[in-house]
C-alpha cells in the first residue's frame, strides 16, 4: 500500500468512513505495533498503547494535512509520541527545556519558512557528516525513545555532554538538510 | 507581531526545542509545552513537522509486528458506542446522525431544552400578542455546530435546527455529498436563520442514493470559495435505504 493510498484512506477515515478505518488498521498496525514495542519494551502495554493510538487516529484523521508530512509519517509520529508520553510518564525525566530555553515565549524568528521544500538530502546522507558516536545517539534517541538521562547512562558521558551532542547535531542536520533544499 | 529581524538563535533555538520534541528526549511537562505552543505558532508547528518528516526515515530501524487479533474488536468498542448504533438501527434514518459528536450535541441540547420548558413554565418565555417567534441558541464551547431553537407560539411548533456557533469570524456550516472516492459536491449551506430546508438542485437530486456520504463542514461565511470544501468536517455520516 503506497502513501498515497494511506493518505486516501486517512481522508474516508475523517468522514467517519468504518471500512476506511478497518483496512487503514489492517494495512498500518504492524507498523506501529512494532514502534509501541520497540519503545516500550513490553508487549502489554504496547497492545495498550496501540488502542489509544488509533483511537487518535480516528479523531485527528480530519486534521491530517496532505503534503504536510508523509502520511505513513503522520501515523508512526502519533504512535511514537503516545509511546513516547507512556515511558516518560513512567519514568519521569528532569526537565531540560529550561536550563537553556524557554519555549513558552514564541520566538518571532525571521520568515524562514518552514513549508516542506521537497524531501531534501534523505536523513542518511546528512548523518554521516555526524561523529559517529553522536550519529548513533541521535538514531538512538529517535528509535528507543531514549531520554537525555539514558543517553547519557549508555553512552557514559555526563548529562550536559549528551545535551550538547544532541543539539549540535540537531542544528548540523538542519543545515545539512537546508543547504541541500536550496541548491 | 513581528519584530524586524531577530538573531539567528531564536531561530536556532526553536530548531533544536523542535527536533528534541520529535527525536523525544524532552521531560513530559516540556512536551506538553511544545504541543501548547503548537497549537498557537503555526510557524513553530510547521518547524516540527518539517523534523517529523525529516527524520521519518529512521522509521525502516522499526519491524513490523501483527498485533493481537484482540486489539482491534477492542479500538472498534470503543470508537463507535453500541448505544448509538443500537438507536440507529431503530430510527432507521441514515448515518448522518451516527456521529459522536451529534450524539453529545444532542445530550447538551436536550439539557438545555429542558431548562427552556422550565422557563415556558415559569413564564419567562411567556406567549407574547405580537406572534414573533422566541429564538435562543444553544450552544456548548466544544462543538463547531450549535443548535438555533425557534418557538413559534401561535402554531405551539418549536423547530430545532443546527446552524455554525458563533466564532469570532461568522461561520457558515455547508452540506456536501460525497460519492466513493468523488470530491465532495456542495449543497448548499444549512440556513442561518433557523428554519428553511435545502432544496436539492435536479442534477443532484439523481446522486442521492443509499451509500452516499453526507457531510457538514465548517465554511467561511457565506460558504466554501469556489465550491471546494475548506473547513474542517463536523459530522458526516453514510446514507442508507429506509
Amino acid at each position: 500500500m503506497t502513501n498515497d493510498d494511506i493518505a486516501s484512506l486517512i481522508g474516508r477515515v475523517s468522514l467517519r468512513d468504518r471500512s476506511a478505518f478497518s483496512a487503514l488498521y489492517t494495512n498500518t498496525s504492524a507498523k506501529l505495533y512494532g514502534i509501541c514495542v520497540r519503545i516500550l519494551k513490553d508487549r502489554g502495554e504496547a497492545e495498550e498503547a496501540l488502542q489509544e493510538v488509533y483511537i487518535k487516529v480516528w479523531r485527528r484523521a480530519e486534521r491530517y494535512v496532505e503534503g504536510q508530512t508523509s502520511a505513513m509519517a503522520w501515523l508512526a509520529a502519533i504512535a511514537r509520541n503516545h509511546a513516547i508520553d507512556v515511558i516518560r510518564a513512567r519514568k519521569p525525566a528532569s526537565s531540560d527545556i529550561d536550563a537553556a530555553f524557554d519555549i513558552a515565549d514564541p520566538a518571532p524568528g525571521p520568515e524562514r519558512s518552514a513549508l516542506m521544500q521537497g524531501e531534501g538530502r534523505r536523513i542518511d546522507a546528512c548523518m554521516e557528516q555526524l561523529e559517529a558516536e553522536r550519529a548513533s545517539a541521535v538514531r538512538k534517541a529517535y528509535v528507543d525513545g531514549e531520554s537525555y538521562q539514558d543517553l547519557a547512562e549508555l553512552y557514559g558521558v555526563p548529562l550536559n555532554t549528551m545535551r550538547t551532542w544532541l543539539r549540535r547535531s540537531l542544528l548540523k542536520l538542519r543545515e545539512c538538510m537546508d543547504n541541500d533544499d536550496s541548491e | 507581531m513581528m519584530t524586524p529581524s531577530s538573531e539567528s538563535g531564536d531561530y536556532k533555538r526553536d530548531e533544536v526545542i523542535a527536533g528534541e520534541y520529535v527525536l523525544g528526549v524532552l521531560a513530559l511537562e516540556d512536551r506538553r509545552k511544545v504541543e501548547a505552543r503548537m497549537a498557537i505558532d503555526t510557524n513553530f508547528a510547521a518547524i516540527v513537522h518539517r523534523w517529523e518528516d525529516n527524520l521519518s526515515g529512521f522509521n525502516d530501524a522499526y519491524e513490523d509486528i501483527a498485533p493481537p487479533t484482540r486489539v482491534f474488536p477492542a479500538i472498534e468498542q470503543r470508537i463507535y458506542p453500541p448505544t448509538a448504533a443500537e438507536s440507529l438501527d431503530v430510527a432507521a434514518s441514515g448515518g448522518f446522525w451516527n456521529s459522536l459528536l451529534f450524539w453529545r450535541s444532542l445530550a447538551f441540547a436536550s439539557v438545555l431544552v429542558a431548562v427552556g420548558a422550565g422557563f415556558v413554565g415559569s413564564g419567562l418565555l411567556t406567549p407574547r400578542p405580537s406572534g414573533k417567534p422566541i429564538v435562543a441558541e444553544l450552544t456548548s464551547k466544544e462543538n463547531a455546530i450549535s443548535l438555533l431553537a425557534r418557538y413559534d407560539n401561535r402554531t405551539g411548533r418549536l423547530k430545532v435546527t443546527p446552524i455554525a456557533a458563533r466564532q469570532q469570524e461568522p461561520k457558515s456550516l455547508e452540506l456536501w455529498l460525497i460519492e466513493g472516492d468523488e470530491a465532495p459536491q456542495s449543497l448548499g449551506l444549512l440556513p442561518q436563520g433557523g428554519e428553511g430546508e435545502i432544496r436539492v438542485s435536479p442534477d443532484m437530486q439523481a446522486k442521492f442514493s443509499a451509500g452516499a456520504v453526507l457531510a457538514v463542514s465548517l465554511e467561511p461565511f457565506g460558504g466554501a470559495p469556489n465550491g471546494v470544501a475548506t473547513g474542517p468536517i463536523v459530522v458526516s455520516g453514510t446514507a442508507r435505504g429506509f
